[in-house]
């Protein structure tokens, strides 16, 4: 009888569920009568979660006015409520997106620039905005908030009921506001008017050319963070130059310290960029994810930002035709095994996060998601933390949302079921107010009912297992029923009766009347009606529900560091090495030591000398005919960089590091190592007269970007002249910027280093004033480009200039010795030969290719004698690769000055060992196998610049990061790995199928020189052909 | 001595003249390359053997050899002679400048140009050629760069007046760039997996396409019943006539094994280019009896899980299997590095003389004049180098002399007389 009164009791709900704006507006006048519509509901007998971990059994829970007025442990209602039975049943908060983009604002999709366009330097300026057409940081998201019905339907039908919500466009996106999904004014809905900032590297609908990098994004986030903190000083004093300016951009900045910010981070690297730079300037951080977290979990913990997760899965790789895994990497089907993982992975690390929709392809993926993520581990309490409390607080709604709680917004989930096993979600509640999504009670028709229709037994089947069927027998005799389905808690068919002796097909209904009794009518063709009743046993009561638990997933991939197939399955262990009889090519004043040991020691070369005994302890290597050589030194490369070599929009850009986006993942890193290679130079490519900072990598296999750098040498900064500068190769289009001439360039130089000294100035008379004079001044604005100039004036800060032709070479040399310093090294330098006593007197080094030339009209007079000449004439020189190929043989492209011009192999050696870490300043620890330096070194089968040598071992502060013997027994293990995961892929049929179809990353292009187009605007990417 | 002087003269002096350098005059007397190590290719290596070329062609090789009247005597002990190097698959003269448009001559408009003969783009007179005879390279071929079928190649020796002189054979193949297969991953590819395979598609259906339309043309001129010429077509029909070979650049083995498919409708003598993954197939390859001329000597590889060296030890494979092979260098003034591309494939495993015959005998057998090119016997033709040391490695080549059909050649070049130029500008 209880359960009748609940099917009546739905049938009011459904009623008034239509309802609109039943809370009492505050500030609108009404129009016409006054509605006061009741809000007084109360659901009984539920389990309620009132938030992650904590559950309340045979519960009541009582809203009134869009609050949760009480939750009661006892199963009484209220007087005057509205009641609604909800047993069996169980209520969840309401779910919490905290990254949308609903009911604001969408981001334009700009048409890409086309040919007979000339590129954008600027931005429109109005309303005292930023100068960086990628910075919305003024806007206040709130402001645009219209409802939008459907859209909220999709995300109520996942059982959100509010979201955090901007536009998602742009570097500096503007503040965030937090709505309810609630079908109301504006007014009512905004939960927190002033939420999180956003904000991405990706520049977005901007026009603007800067940034067209990553590292040229990062460069702008550094600087405006640091202008707001320097704008929110300079409020109230005047500046030495004037008055401050009004920047409303900036302005909306000045407590971005306590207002945090989230970012949009498209991978596990760009998680950790971000984290840095706003760490910078202590802002805190929440990251929307990648779903790649997990292959850096370390590093990610270790940063300490929160996240948010979307639960886009990826689908697995196609795998239909034949050889088709020739175009799928391990790394992606790794990915693919191992990504549902992820969340569980965080959770376990103690790294808190909330999940999102955002980026899910089909919405309808994501409970299917969340469950597969507690399949794989992750804890169902975690998982509602990641829907309800946690998005709650990055959402800065902690205080009205995110659990069920006497005073808070009366927003929840009903479900059937608990929801991160099997159950399913029947209604979800916003202020109050259900939103229907199914039946609370269904009927359920299946059984076999006795039933008298026109004074005949009969015995009627249904069956409802995924389609209903079903049949009417009378003794042996059986009817299959025709269309037979249910609709609001009717089921209807058709039968054909002949075959019992009644004539005729006729349509059915039955409807329940009560636990066991049915109503039924049928019509037959003459549309006669016959009624009959129909008795069904008591169905058995419902199995009990299913409880989640973290599942314990097994995995056939490994996880590597880097996560690809030649990835490192742990970083190698620093030994203490005893090398016996080793020919050793010193590259320094030893020369070539035969049949010689070599004692390495805490990652050092500790001693060299014959016959040596080996210390207890010590691993020995016995290298007799093997040669030895220090590692290679490359002074040009442009390996394991992420989105963008060059920022080649402005004439000058030395505020972007490449030092920022250092690619750890990159393979190149690893054939570098099985070619002898152990340090790289990663230089800004050569698409502006100053472009950016360098950054020395060591090619330590599987450490993060932070474990690569080789902080011992100085700064650096790529300069370049010539062709790529004036952009001469273009197209037509460009032709606006300075310089476009070697004149310019030279001018335009002149004019960078002579502001950046003015700039010094400013700061020098700013630390001159008194105490008093500085409390009215405004601090001189930190000018990161201007900065770094200052650097090189004050010899901090090394240049490494690309350039070709004679004249360029001179021109810039006589610039900046009036300038007062030195080029310290000029990289490529083809006509190096014709000019080398000048360089020399100036003090310049040369790295150069060895015989590249006639790719463009200024490498027309390049000679593969160059090197010989130069070095003949006293500038020091090296060779460089500017290739992630030639980084693999710089031993064979030294060679070449042997071939060329007879130089002796020794010092065709020191050309890519010694003499590049002189070139970068830090010889004092590598470039030779001297005592005391750095035990980087790599074993040869044939002398080293021979055709014929091959790498055995490469060796860095006493670690091996390369072995061709254990190479060769990785191949296939390698082969074993993917061979399983295909199988995996394929038996797993179209479960294999489901997710998002673009879920792996994007291969990395290889970089050179003179790749420039912008990363953030993929359509106008133009192949330059002829690189360097 | 006199003459040996001479000759050294010749060699030596015009270095320092124009670098516009004149193409060496015809034989007129007999020349003994005395003592060499001569690297036959076809005969093994012989120590301390002389050779001797009269009227372009080799005479004799053998130890003290008896000479005629008037010979000149190089010697070249301790030194080694090789047969001219032949590097296949490049842009030889057709392209100065890769960046100066006016100097390209490699594409011409339109996916199906069989049309098109390099050799009529040839510049004999580029500065770029000089410097691959300097390393050893007397013949190359020259090849239309392009999307599907690209035109004819040809092969040419490397001491010519202009492209008629210089043409050594040819036509010889028409190329096709074959159809993309597989993926795109590159992280500006925005096209879906569907609409990437719906393209790869079309462009295969293209392909076929042409081949129809060429055979049915090929047909109908036959048969009298297509009377106007279609010169694309018409270029073709050497194809079906067993007159011409056809070149496919493709490197994906799903590539190769598409295109072998193909060709048996219609058993044309069928080549690879490039090749990258046809050490996957080299047992196919070897049973089918298809050669392939292999571009990635120095090949990253192609597939983030390949090994570091795949694309090195490709060649040991393909030797290892008894594929026909010949090593290029594909590109222009970068295809000077050929011998030293041959020389890092034995690094990797290749034996040396199957390293030497990939970049000598095979690739003349591949363009069609073994009978003269290629090797060091009686009666081919006098196209020698002497090094001197291994001509495989950076370290110890130097080419001494450079004959093709008994022409001494300037081995000089714009690159040299720059170098030399310079050594001259006295100190600051």
């Amino acid at each position: 009888m209880k359960r009748r009164s609940a099917w009546l009791g739905l049938s009011a709900v459904a009623a008034a569920g239509v309802s609109v704006l039943a809370l009492a507006d505050q500030t609108t006048p009404a129009r016409g009568l006054h509605e006061k519509n009741p809000s007084f509901v109360a659901l009984t007998n539920a389990t309620v979660v009132t938030e992650p971990g904590k559950s309340l059994e045979h519960a009541t829970l009582v809203v009134k006015d869009g609050i949760i007025q009480a939750i009661n442990s006892n199963n009484r209602a209220p007087e005057g409520a509205r009641v609604i039975d909800a047993t069996g049943y169980t209520i969840y908060p309401g779910f919490i997106d905290p990254y949308s983009n609903y009911a604001v604002e969408q981001a334009g999709t700009p048409a890409p620039r086309s040919r007979g366009q000339r590129p954008q330097y600027s931005n429109a300026r109005e309303g005292g905005n930023g100068s960086n057409a990628a910075i919305h940081a003024e806007r206040n998201w709130f402001d645009t908030v219209k409802v939008q019905n459907r859209d909220a339907k999709g995300y109520i039908d996942l059982g959100f009921t509010a979201v955090q919500t901007a536009r998602l466009d742009g570097i500096f996106r503007g503040r965030a506001t937090t709505v309810s999904l609630a079908d109301k004014r504006p007014n009512d809905v905004i939960y927190q008017a002033y939420a999180r900032h956003f904000a991405s590297f990706d520049k977005g609908s901007s026009k603007q050319q800067y940034p067209s990098s990553l590292m040229g994004s990062i460069a702008l986030i550094r600087q405006t963070l640091s202008d707001a903190a320097w704008y929110k000083e300079a409020q109230g004093k005047q500046s030495m130059q004037g008055p401050v300016e009004f920047n409303a951009a900036l302005d909306a900045l000045a407590r971005v310290q306590t207002e945090g910010f989230v970012f949009e981070a498209s991978d596990e690297h760009n998680l950790l960029r971000a984290a840095r730079v706003f760490s910078e300037f202590s802002v805190p951080l929440t990251v929307v994810g990648s779903g790649f977290e997990y292959t850096r979990l370390n590093e990610v913990k270790a940063s300490g930002v929160d996240l948010i997760l979307p639960l886009n899965f990826p689908a697995a790789p196609d795998m239909q035709g034949q050889f088709a895994e020739l175009d799928v990497p391990l790394a992606d089907l790794r990915h693919w095994e191992r990504a549902p993982g992820n969340p569980a992975a965080l959770a376990n690390a103690g790294v808190r996060f909330a999940f999102t929709s955002h980026g899910l392809e089909k919405k309808s993926d994501f409970w299917a998601n969340v469950r597969k993520a507690v399949e794989h581990g992750l804890s169902p309490t975690r998982a509602l933390a990641a829907l309800t409390t946690v998005p709650a607080e990055i959402a800065g709604v902690a205080d009205q949302a995110g659990r069920l709680q006497t005073g808070y917004r009366a927003d929840f989930v009903v479900s059937r079921g608990d929801l991160f096993a099997d159950g399913e979600i029947v209604s979800v509640w916003l202020q109050g107010q259900e939103s229907r999504l199914q039946e609370m009670h269904p009927a359920s028709f299946a059984g076999d009912y006795s039933l008298t229709f026109a004074g005949q037994e009969l015995t009627l089947t249904i069956e409802n297992e995924g389609r209903m069927s079903g049949s009417l027998s009378q003794g042996d005799t059986r009817i299959r029923l025709q269309g037979v389905r249910t609709e609001d808690s009717v089921l209807y068919f058709h039968a054909d009766l002949s075959s019992i002796g009644i004539a005729g097909v006729h349509r059915f209904r039955l409807q329940p009347e009560s636990l066991t009794g049915f109503a039924g009518r049928a019509q037959n063709a003459a549309s006669e009606l016959i009624t009959f009743t129909a008795t069904r046993p008591e169905p058995p009561a419902a199995d009990a529900p299913s409880k989640a638990t973290a599942g314990s997933p097994e995995y056939v991939s490994e996880l590597t560091w880097p996560n690809l197939g030649f990835g490192m399955r742990q970083q190698p262990e620093q030994a203490n090495l005893h090398i016996r009889r080793a020919t050793i090519w010193t590259a320094d004043d030893q020369g070539i030591l035969t049949d010689t040991d070599i004692i390495v020691r805490h990652g050092l070369i500790h001693r060299i000398g014959k016959n040596l005994s080996t210390p207890r302890g010590y691993q020995v290597i016995d290298a007799a005919g093997m040669h030895i050589t220090p590692g290679f030194i490359d002074e040009h490369s442009h390996i394991a960089i992420s989105q963008g070599v060059n920022e080649g929009t402005e004439p000058v850009t030395a505020e972007v590091r490449i030092g920022d986006v250092v690619n750890p993942d990159d393979i190149h890193i690893y054939r570098s190592l099985a070619g002898g290679t152990t340090v790289a130079h990663l230089l800004h490519g050569s698409a502006n007269p100053i472009g950016g900072q360098g950054q020395a990598i060591k090619l330590r296999w599987g450490q993060d970007a932070e474990g690569l750098k080789f902080k011992e040498v100085p700064w650096t900064i790529k300069m370049a002249l010539g062709e790529n500068v004036k952009q001469s190769n273009w197209g037509d289009m460009n032709t606006i910027r300075y310089p476009q001439t070697r004149m310019g360039v030279a001018a335009l130089i002149r004019d960078y280093f002579q502001s950046a000294r003015e700039y010094g100035q400013a700061q020098e008379a700013y630390a001159a004033l008194s105490r008093t004079e500085r409390r009215r001044t405004a601090p001189p604005r930190t000018d990161y480009r201007m900065q770094t100039l200052l650097e090189i004036l004050q010899g901090k800060r090394h240049t490494h200039v690309h350039s070709y032709v004679a004249s360029e070479v001179l021109a810039l040399m006589d610039v900046v010795e009036e300038l007062g310093f030195r080029i310290h090294t000029f990289t490529h330098i083809l006509e190096g030969y014709k000019v080398a006593d000048e360089m020399r007197a100036h003090g310049a080094n040369a790295s150069t290719f060895a015989d590249w030339w006639a790719f463009k009209f200024e490498a027309y007079d390049a000679v593969p004698q160059n090197a010989c000449q130069l070095m003949e004439k006293g500038v020091l020189t090296s060779i460089n690769s500017d290739s992630n190929d030639l980084q693999r043989r710089l031993n064979t492209e030294a060679a070449k000055s042997v071939r060329y011009c007879g130089m002796s192999e020794y010092e065709a050696l020191k050309m890519i060992t010694l003499y590049p870490a002189m070139q970068m300043e830090v010889e004092e620890h590598v470039g030779s196998i001297t005592v005391g330096k750095h035990a980087d070194f790599v074993l040869w089968n044939a002398p080293p610049l021979s055709a014929y040598a091959q790498v055995q071992q490469t060796w860095i502060e006493g670690r091996k990061y390369f072995d061709r013997q254990a190479d060769l027994a990785r191949r296939a293990e390698v082969a074993n790995e993917r061979q399983l995961l295909i199988e995996k892929v394929l038996s797993q049929g179209s479960e294999a199928k489901r997710g998002n179809r673009n879920g792996y990353r994007a291969e990395q292009p290889t970089w050179q020189c003179e790749d420039n187009h912008d990363v953030w605007r993929w359509t106008e990417f133009v192949e330059m052909e002829g690189a360097h | 001595m006199k003459r040996i002087l001479g000759v050294f003269l010749l060699l030596v002096a015009l270095p320092l003249q124009a670098h516009n350098l004149v193409p060496g005059e015809k034989q007129t007397q007999p020349i003994l390359l005395q003592g060499g190590t001569l690297h036959t290719v076809s005969q093994g290596t012989l120590a301390n053997t002389d050779l001797l070329m009269i009227d372009g062609r080799i005479a004799a090789m053998g130890k003290n050899l008896d000479v005629p009247a008037g010979t000149q005597v190089l010697n070249v002990s301790g030194q080694h002679v090789y047969p001219g190097l032949v590097a296949l698959d490049t842009t030889l003269g057709m392209i100065e400048l890769e960046q100066a448009r006016p100097t390209n001559d490699l594409r011409e408009v339109g996916n199906v140009t069989p049309e098109v003969l390099a050799h009529h783009a040839f510049n004999a007179d580029s500065d770029i050629i000089p410097t691959l005879r300097y390393m050893g390279i007397t013949h190359a071929q020259v090849v239309p760069q392009g999307r599907l079928v690209n035109g004819r190649s040809s092969l040419m020796q490397l001491d010519g007046w202009h492209w008629a002189d210089a043409l050594e054979a040819g036509p010889v193949a028409l190329h096709i760039s074959w159809p993309r297969v597989g993926l795109n991953s590159a992280w500006w590819e925005r096209r879906s997996p569907a609409e990437q395979r719906k393209a790869n598609a079309k462009a295969y259906e293209q392909l076929v396409e042409v081949f129809e339309t060429a055979h049915a043309y090929h047909e109908g001129r036959l048969a009298g019943t297509q009377q106007q010429v279609d010169q694309r077509w018409e270029a073709m029909r050497a194809l079906f006539q067993g007159e011409m070979k056809l070149y496919v650049h493709a490197n994906d083995r799903r590539q190769l094994e598409q295109a072998i498919e193909f060709n048996r409708a219609y058993g044309f003598d069928l080549t690879f280019v490039g090749a990258r993954d046809s050490w996957m197939l080299a047992e196919t390859l070897a049973a089918e009896s298809i050669p392939v001329v292999y571009g990635h000597a120095y090949g990253l590889p192609s597939r983030v899980d390949e090994a570091y060296d795949t694309a090195f030890t490709a060649p040991a494979v393909l030797a290892a299997a008894g594929v026909e092979f010949a090593i290029a260098y594909p590109g222009y003034w970068d295809s000077r590095n050929l011998a030293f591309a041959a020389g890092h494939a034995v690094a990797f495993g290749l034996p040396y003389q199957d390293a030497l015959r990939a970049i000598t005998l095979t690739p003349a057998r591949l363009m069609g004049v073994e009978d003269t090119l290629g090797s060091l016997e009686v009666g081919k033709h006098a196209t020698v180098i002497v090094s001197a040391g291994d001509v495989l490695n950076q370290l110890t080549q130097n080419i001494g002399y450079m004959f093709i059909e008994g022409r001494a050649l300037d081995l000089s070049n714009r690159q040299l007389q720059l170098y030399e130029k310079y050594k001259q500008r006295p100190d600051l």
